[in-house]
């Protein structure tokens, strides 16, 4: 795969190594031309020195056949001009940014862009490492907003219909394991105790998801 | 008329204070406090925020302005500005400053950019225009 990364910091320069390493085509383009000794000995990918908004150097990276494009410049602005010009104007199938100011999330949303290592998603790991030490998610989505936990029915919920689990735009009961068998519940299966069950739910929520499974918690 | 000046530089300023010399409601956004209070100072109407994100501009009246002018010294801004003013706000006339003049062609209506100026480009033609002598 070929891929253009704009900013070869320290997120820029271990991708670019870790992809070169496996085998894909990475330029990396950064106006501090310095930021070159950041890439590891004998990395055979293209550094070119200069700013990711230049139309010239854009092409000169081989933005025009590139099939990836990552902004990770310390710019949210330029970060999000570049990778929707990549995506808009180059047509480059997958572009990805890194957002630093959570309050500028709603710009990429309304652009469509998919974007890594938020602010939010450390603040909503962290807090969740702090307060949910039983609940680990196995899988989290977007920016950790939501997340797949799974858990054993405590015997107080045996007998309980899944509907009464689900709370709309929360909690979400997606799979159960019994017996060594998984199915999607429908909204009036019953739960059994040691039912092992994978739920969809909000950050926000899983306090709440917590405090049904473990009612002695409260 | 109503309208926002998004960046308080020597452009934002002077623009600021010419329209509103000529009897226009003009609010600038400044995002460097220092800058803000002087501008304030000054007379003019001035909210301090980033004008790329919705609170700010709604602070400055973006949702009854009729002109938004984005004359950050920074052209990646001056696009976001164009972008939500026009799209959240549907400002009927979005204006650009182009601080690096190889950054023109990004300034179109795909950002919310009504017209754009780039002191560049406008300089360079006069350059040329000059009859030799």
């Amino acid at each position: 795969m070929q891929v253009v990364i704009m900013g070869c910091g320290r997120t820029g320069s271990a991708l670019a190594s870790r992809l070169e390493a496996e085998g894909d085509r990475v330029t990396l383009l950064d106006p501090d031309e310095s930021a070159q000794n950041r890439l590891p000995a004998g990395f055979k990918g293209r550094f070119i020195h200069g700013s990711g908004s230049s139309r010239l150097l854009l092409e000169e990276a081989g933005i025009v056949h590139a099939e990836a494009f990552v902004a990770l410049s310390p710019s949210d602005s330029a970060n999000i001009v570049a990778t929707r010009t990549a995506r808009d104007f180059y047509r480059v199938p997958r572009v990805l940014s890194r957002l630093h100011d959570p309050a500028r999330a709603p710009i990429y949303t309304e652009l469509g862009i998919t974007t890594v290592g938020s602010v939010q998603t450390n603040v909503n790991r962290v807090h969740h490492l702090l307060h949910h030490r039983g609940l680990e998610p196995e899988l989290t989505f977007g920016n950790g907003e939501t997340m797949l936990v799974r858990s054993f029915v405590p015997d107080y919920l045996g007998g309980r219909r899944v509907a009464e689990l689900n709370v709309p735009g929360e909690i979400q009961v997606v799979e159960i394991s019994r017996a060594g068998r998984s199915s999607v519940p429908e909204r009036t299966s019953m739960l059994q105790p040691d039912d092992f069950v994978s739920f969809i739910v909000a950050s926000g929520s899983l306090g709440r998801l917590r405090s049904f499974l473990d009612a002695t918690w409260h | 008329m109503r309208i926002i000046v998004a960046g308080g530089g020597t452009i934002g300023l002077q623009a600021a204070q010419r329209l509103s010399a000529d009897g226009h409601e003009v609010t600038i956004i400044e995002l460097s406090a220092a800058r803000a209070l002087r501008l304030r100072q000054l007379g003019l109407r001035t909210v301090r925020g980033d004008a790329a994100v919705l609170p700010a501009l709604e602070a400055a009246g973006a949702l009854r302005a009729e002109v938004l002018a984005a004359c950050t010294g920074t052209d990646e801004e001056n696009l976001l500005i164009s972008f939500v003013s026009k799209r959240h706000f549907a400002i009927g006339r979005v204006v650009a400053l182009v601080n690096n003049a190889e950054n023109a062609w990004l300034f179109d209506e795909s950002w919310g950019v009504d017209a754009a100026l780039s002191p560049t480009a406008a300089l360079l033609s006069l350059i040329e225009q000059e009859p030799s002598p």
